[in-house]
């Protein structure tokens, strides 16, 4: 394909070069400076460098970025996933990861290409190396994004946040120094990027540099520290065994909005421990934010155990996407605002009740797939009497129709179906039919599929209808 | 005049996104960006025709097909889109074509 080996961006190219060229004279008629045009360019250009369609070009272009991704020895056995996740907000897909399999530790380095938007996710299992040195191990996928010096970190509400409760026990990993002013943000060690997510604790951090901690991080910590002046280890969080590491993490830590409410109650009840610590050596980060996330975990679990038995279709529903769950509950707890209060939850309240905690979690076929589900199961679970579950059978036969209910074919929204972000633009020469074998002839085409683009004179094509 | 029809690529959707980023600040007039837009159509169809030597194929199945006012729209499941170099799949793809004969305003 034309893709692979450039043309397709020279192409590209030289098709701007050739409109802006021909507007320029146009440009000036209207008055309008050479900047306007040269902007207008620039934006053009870069919006393409950003999309996966100039992925070709990319490669050729590659310098040195903020950061240089390290893949570990075992990458290939989550390539295929981690490929499929690894989405870029500027639409890039970093097609590099698969190829290259380690057998050694030897790390395999691929720098972030040029003209990297943020917010960037990066998949689980890679190890980021930011431009001064510090290597972070991720367990999960992160979102990183861009932190000017002296502000918070933006939170990114993301599926795919922490799961810190599958991260390992809180073992050695970057211990803050600097937490005696929880707002001070140095803006020399901050690069230009912050990880919405603690780094795994066996990431080796180079001494020497000094941490700059967003408010948040501070109040957990605050927190531990209480919990280790009191000596009562949680079975989570097991601070004793961790080695001090007084290396702080120059890399801006943030958590995303969910539990960022939880540690501002946090920071609420602790004001006062924060006062009576002196300072607060040797504080794993992982631990003071699996702690805050298990906090959260328990809430949800409690909210979760309210909930009535589940159907068959919310079971599968929530099983079905029990990777996302576990990510986004988390991010999602703001949601569960219905269950904490509300204890005394009836089973038929229970249900509606359950979608909405729900909804956040899962995604719209989910729903669509739960509503379904409710739908039968309200009919059968909950009319207990003789005389209403007749009356449901009855309207059961009626929406169903069990004689025509297998003639409808269409099963798909019309509005969905045409609703792809695979699309070839072009221009027909013939489209031949025979019974339903229908072949085409086509020519001048742009495709875009497989998220790259692609371009033909002549495209010819079969294909059976059903 | 050229069809309109390579507007909706990622060539035409960043001119497009540009230029109402240009507008937005007032750089450029609506009318202006029209023009743009004309001239990038008449670059595009005259690069694809004269700049572009490629055949593809393809197969699959045909799930919907639709064709009006001239333009053939079809929806394809499991596609397999073979070049010399290398082979694609895609397991849903859109397709739309505008007449290749008579060269009408679209």
């Amino acid at each position: 394909m034309l893709t692979n080996t450039g043309p397709v961006a020279k192409l590209y190219l030289s098709i701007i070069d050739d409109v802006i060229e021909s507007m320029r004279e146009l440009f000036l008629d209207e008055g309008l400076e050479d900047r306007v045009l040269d902007d207008l360019r620039h934006l053009w250009e870069s919006k393409m460098m950003q999309s996966k369609a100039m992925e070709d070009f990319r490669k050729n272009n590659i310098n040195s970025s903020n950061f240089v991704l390290q893949l570990p020895a075992n990458y290939s056995q989550t390539d295929q996933e981690v490929t499929a996740s690894v989405v870029i907000p500027a639409s890039q897909n970093i097609h590099s990861f698969p190829r290259l399999k380690s057998n050694s530790e030897t790390l395999a380095t691929f720098s972030l290409p040029a003209g990297l938007a943020y917010p960037v996710q990066i998949p689980a299992g890679v190890t980021l190396q930011t431009a001064s040195g510090q290597l972070y191990k991720v367990n999960v996928p992160v979102v990183v994004t861009q932190a000017a010096a002296g502000q918070q970190p933006v939170s990114q509400p993301t599926r795919k946040v922490t799961e810190w409760r599958e991260a390992a026990a809180p073992q050695s990993a970057a211990a803050p120094s600097n937490t005696t002013h929880p707002q001070e943000v140095e803006p020399s060690s901050v690069p230009a990027s912050s990880v919405t997510q603690p780094p795994h604790p066996k990431t080796n951090l180079p001494p020497g540099q000094e941490s700059s901690l967003p408010q948040q991080p501070q109040v957990p910590a605050a927190e531990t520290s209480q919990l280790q002046g009191t000596h009562s280890p949680e079975p989570e969080v097991i601070l004793e065994e961790d080695e001090p590491s007084p290396q702080p993490e120059p890399v801006n830590l943030s958590m995303t909005a969910s539990p960022r409410s939880q540690l501002l109650d946090f920071q609420i009840s602790t004001e006062e421990a924060l006062t009576q610590t002196a300072q607060l050596k040797a504080r794993d980060i992982d631990d003071i934010l699996k702690e805050v996330i298990e906090e959260e975990r328990e809430k949800a679990e409690r909210a979760r155990s309210l909930a009535p038995a589940k159907t068959d279709n919310q079971s599968e529903a929530v099983v079905g996407l029990d990777l996302d769950y576990n990510y986004s509950e988390l991010s999602d707890i703001v949601q569960l605002d219905g269950a904490a209060g509300n204890s005394d939850i009836e089973e038929e309240d229970g249900v509606p009740l359950e979608e909405n905690d729900f909804l956040g979690i899962i995604n719209a076929e989910a729903i669509k797939a739960l509503q379904e589900g409710d739908g039968s199961s309200d009919g059968n679970s909950i009319s207990t009497s003789s005389d209403s579950e007749g009356a449901d059978e009855l309207a059961n036969v009626v929406e169903e129709d069990p004689l025509n209910s297998g003639d409808d074919v269409i099963e798909q929204d019309i509005p969905d179906l045409f609703d792809t972000d695979n699309v070839i633009v072009c221009q027909y020469d013939k489209i031949h039919r025979s019974k339903n074998r229908w072949k085409f002839h086509l020519k001048d085409g742009v495709m875009c599929y497989g998220g790259r683009d692609y371009v033909f004179s002549k495209a010819v094509g079969e294909a059976e209808c059903m | 005049m050229a069809y309109q029809l390579y507007r909706n690529t990622t060539l035409g959707n960043s001119l497009q996104e540009s230029l109402d980023e240009l507008i937005q600040t007032q750089q450029i007039t609506p009318q202006l960006a029209l023009q743009v837009l004309l001239q990038f159509d008449k670059a595009i169809n005259t690069a694809l025709a004269n700049r572009v030597r490629n055949r593809v194929n393809f197969r699959g199945s045909l799930n919907t097909y639709r064709f009006c006012d001239n333009v053939w729209t079809f929806v394809l499941n499991d596609v397999e889109f073979r070049e010399v170099t290398e082979l694609v799949k895609v397991d849903k793809v859109k397709i739309v074509a505008c007449d290749g004969k008579s060269r009408n305003y679209k």
